[in-house]
């Protein structure tokens, strides 16, 4: 009886709440103009970043401080793993090693997945896809290993310090910046020295796009390979 | 020197963090001290920032990239930023010289390294003019927070960070459709430029926007019912992490809060919105207090007076007025004092004694004379006895809630406050009157800082006036949202 009623109560607290939420979603005007900055980035991005790929240029040049935030979450998130997963002799417990076919296709595989990661997120500000999804293409190889191969693992002590390496240096970008132009994150490669102003849609071009896209491909392929094989292994009594 | 420097105090812990793999061989006390240095650091910028901003009477408008706002993303240093930032960073460096004796479990380089981004992220959130940005930072804040509540490692700690994890991740993704709803609605992120174009925003669209936001915060900022996670976090956190929690990052939720709330003030609905605030924050205060009244483990105890206090300062920011901003913010600030005192007092004495139980501070006073004496005045502030800090605050916060005419709130807040009063009181009496004891020797640096702060809250007790002027000043950063958008230096996109 309670438990009916409760349900109910829950029930009509819900249609309440989302009568509420339709009427304010049916306010927003959908599917009309509404782009107060968006058509600045639409209007400008070529000239002033030089990156071909609008959404590029605003996540990495317009809105970089957003993505160094983002950058930070992913670090947090694996060093979060590293911490909470943290023992002092942890090694891998898989018994099966994988069969002829998963051996033989990542041994084939792992060289080029790793470099068409290195592509996506090289050609961030030409093409769709960036460091993130680059990064992740990469962490893929080394997810493969590990399915394949019982003894694999990667060398993550010196993963981890590439890591705090990338990371330092996307911040270190932003401080040239701060010292070169007077803002931080300032994109000094594009308009400063004005690299690549006639090689608009060829790779050397976007300022220091690609420069932070490499960043945080390296940073996002060595976080989640550090968080697979931080959730792979186990604690081993000896 | 250039305003823009003031960016440094997001990329120096930023850096900071990202080097410490790079140092993990060199042992704990290394690891522990590069901490301390960093937060000093931080802390000198900050008080730099800080003398800026109040000598030259303008905010320090710190533009990432060049870009102008609203294209770029803006950090806006005013009084109240200038203030809340030096705050963090003061007690990330106390707290880092707490870790030295609090935290022992490995792994002590992810411990550091999550610590200096939880100081990062309550400063981003405070720092920033970026409503995106604001979800970008708080997030940062808050995955840290999940981290840092489950480092211990006991079962408490994994069901805790579960929890708050849960309602963490609900408030988030509340936080953001909130966002999306106003972003739809005004096509812009800028918050200067959103106060800009808020009276022009459909009313529903914005009451639900707004609320959305609202409720997406209220689970940082620990308002009932959205506050179930914070004693069992509380608790289970090491005991520095404790008292960061509770004096800047609920602070960074409660800021957030305040200022998304006021930036939308000239929406027609703006009103239910208030009302709404101020029953949870009432609501919020006395729960906590009654919960507090049953509490054996002190520091748990203390965990549910700090959401009451927590409460009334977001009743204070309920309210409306320029009145009750500026005693929200004093109360913040004299908030932030006692609970570092009294969660290093607490703290200390369950690493000393083994436990935060209500036993062990039986004959504390002989004990640890001076962490009881610290105590003591953390718990005499915290009821509100007069000539402690908080008496003014709280003072102003009911003088304000009478004035708009909430009788009902004054009256529930001031019944809770009794209640209060009867638990710090069995705390203090069971600390200097009851059980027996041998002296256990005291760390001197912590005892110094603990006095410090005592000597501070009982300043400010007996001489309000500065620190009522300062809080004048970052309350009317807040609450003058015409003077805010003016200060933004918004290129015409659009508008």
């Amino acid at each position: 009886m309670v438990s009916i009623l409760k349900r109910g109560l829950a029930i009509i607290i819900l249609l309440v709440i989302g009568y509420w939420l339709a009427q304010g979603l049916s306010g927003v005007p959908f599917g009309q103009d509404k782009m107060l900055v968006g058509q600045y980035y639409l209007n400008h991005v070529k000239q002033q970043t030089g990156a071909v790929n609008a959404v590029t240029a605003v996540v990495v040049n317009y809105r970089g401080f957003d993505t160094l935030g983002e950058v930070t979450v992913l670090f947090i998130a694996s060093t979060g793993v590293g911490a909470l997963l943290w023992g002092k002799n942890r090694k891998r417990t898989a018994r099966t090693e994988g069969s002829v076919v998963l051996t033989t296709g990542t041994r084939l595989l792992v060289p080029f997945v790793i470099l068409f990661g290195a592509y996506i997120f090289i050609h961030g500000h030409l093409t769709p896809g960036g460091g993130f999804p680059g990064g992740a293409t990469i962490a893929t190889a080394f997810l493969l290993l590990y399915m394949a191969f019982t003894m694999y693992e990667i060398p993550y002590k010196a993963f981890e310090k590439t890591e705090g390496i990338v990371g330092m240096g996307y911040v270190v970008v932003g401080l040239i910046g701060l010292a070169i132009g007077g803002y931080f994150l300032f994109d000094w490669i594009w308009q400063t020295w004005g690299w690549g102003h006639n090689n608009i849609g060829r790779l050397f071009s976007g300022g220091f796009i690609p420069v932070i896209y490499t960043i945080i491909g390296i940073k996002v392929g060595t976080e989640l390979s550090g968080i697979i094989d931080n959730m792979l292994k186990e604690e081993v009594k000896e | 020197m250039n305003g823009q420097y003031a960016s440094l105090l997001i990329a120096i812990p930023l850096l900071s963090a990202f080097f410490v793999p790079l140092i993990k061989g060199l042992g704990k006390r290394a690891i522990k001290s590069y901490v301390l240095m960093i937060t000093a650091i931080q802390t000198g910028i900050a008080a730099w920032v800080f003398k800026e901003v109040y000598s030259t009477g303008k905010p320090i408008i710190v533009i990432a990239g060049g870009w102008k706002p609203p294209v770029g993303i803006n950090l806006y240093i005013g009084y109240f930023a200038a203030l809340f930032i030096l705050i963090v960073a003061v007690v990330s460096f106390l707290m880092a010289v707490f870790n030295f004796k609090a935290v022992t479990i490995e792994p002590i380089d992810k411990y550091a390294m999550l610590f200096l981004l939880l100081m990062l992220g309550a400063t981003g959130m405070i720092a920033t003019g970026d409503i995106f940005n604001l979800f970008v930072f708080m997030e940062i804040t808050a995955i840290t927070a999940y981290a840092l509540t489950a480092y211990n490692k006991t079962g408490e700690a994994a069901e805790a960070s579960l929890k708050y994890m849960i309602l963490g991740g609900i408030g988030s993704s509340f936080f953001l459709i909130g966002v999306a709803l106003i972003y739809g609605a005004t096509g812009t992120l800028n918050m200067a430029q959103i106060a800009q174009l808020a009276g022009h925003i459909n009313p529903t669209v914005a009451q639900v926007g707004l609320a959305l936001i609202i409720f997406g915060l209220a689970v940082e900022a620990e308002l009932f019912p959205l506050n179930a996670w914070a004693p069992d976090a509380y608790q289970a956190a090491p005991h520095p992490v404790t008292a960061m929690f509770s004096a800047f990052v609920v602070k960074a939720g409660l800021y957030a809060m305040a200022r998304v709330l006021y930036l939308m003030s000239s929406v027609g609905t703006w009103h239910n919105v208030l009302k709404l605030l101020v029953v949870m924050a009432t609501l919020t205060v006395v729960v906590a207090e009654f919960s507090a009244l049953r509490q054996r483990n002190v520091k748990r105890m203390i965990a549910y007076s700090s959401i009451s206090q927590v409460g009334l300062i977001a009743l204070a920011f309920a309210l409306g007025t320029q009145a009750g901003v500026d005693a929200g913010v004093f109360q913040m600030v004299n908030h932030a004092i006692i609970k570092v005192l009294l969660f290093l007092g607490v703290g200390y004495v369950a690493v000393q004694l083994g436990g935060a139980d209500i036993e062990n501070f039986r004959g504390l006073g002989r004990k640890m004379p001076a962490t009881a004496f610290g105590i003591t005045i953390g718990a005499m502030a915290a009821v509100g006895v007069p000539l402690f800090n908080i008496f003014w605050s709280k003072l102003r916060i009911i003088l304000a809630t009478l004035q708009v005419g909430y009788t009902w709130a004054a009256f529930l807040v001031l019944a809770a406050s009794v209640v209060e009063a009867v638990y710090y009181f069995r705390l203090v009496h069971a600390i200097w009157f009851e059980g027996e004891g041998e002296r256990v020797g005291e760390s001197v640096p912590l005892v110094i800082i603990m006095i410090a702060l005592a000597i501070l809250v009982i300043a400010i007790g007996i001489y309000p006036n500065y620190a009522w002027s300062i809080s004048q000043k970052a309350g009317a950063d807040i609450f003058n949202v015409a003077q805010y958008i003016k200060n933004v230096p918004l290129m015409g996109v659009g508008a």
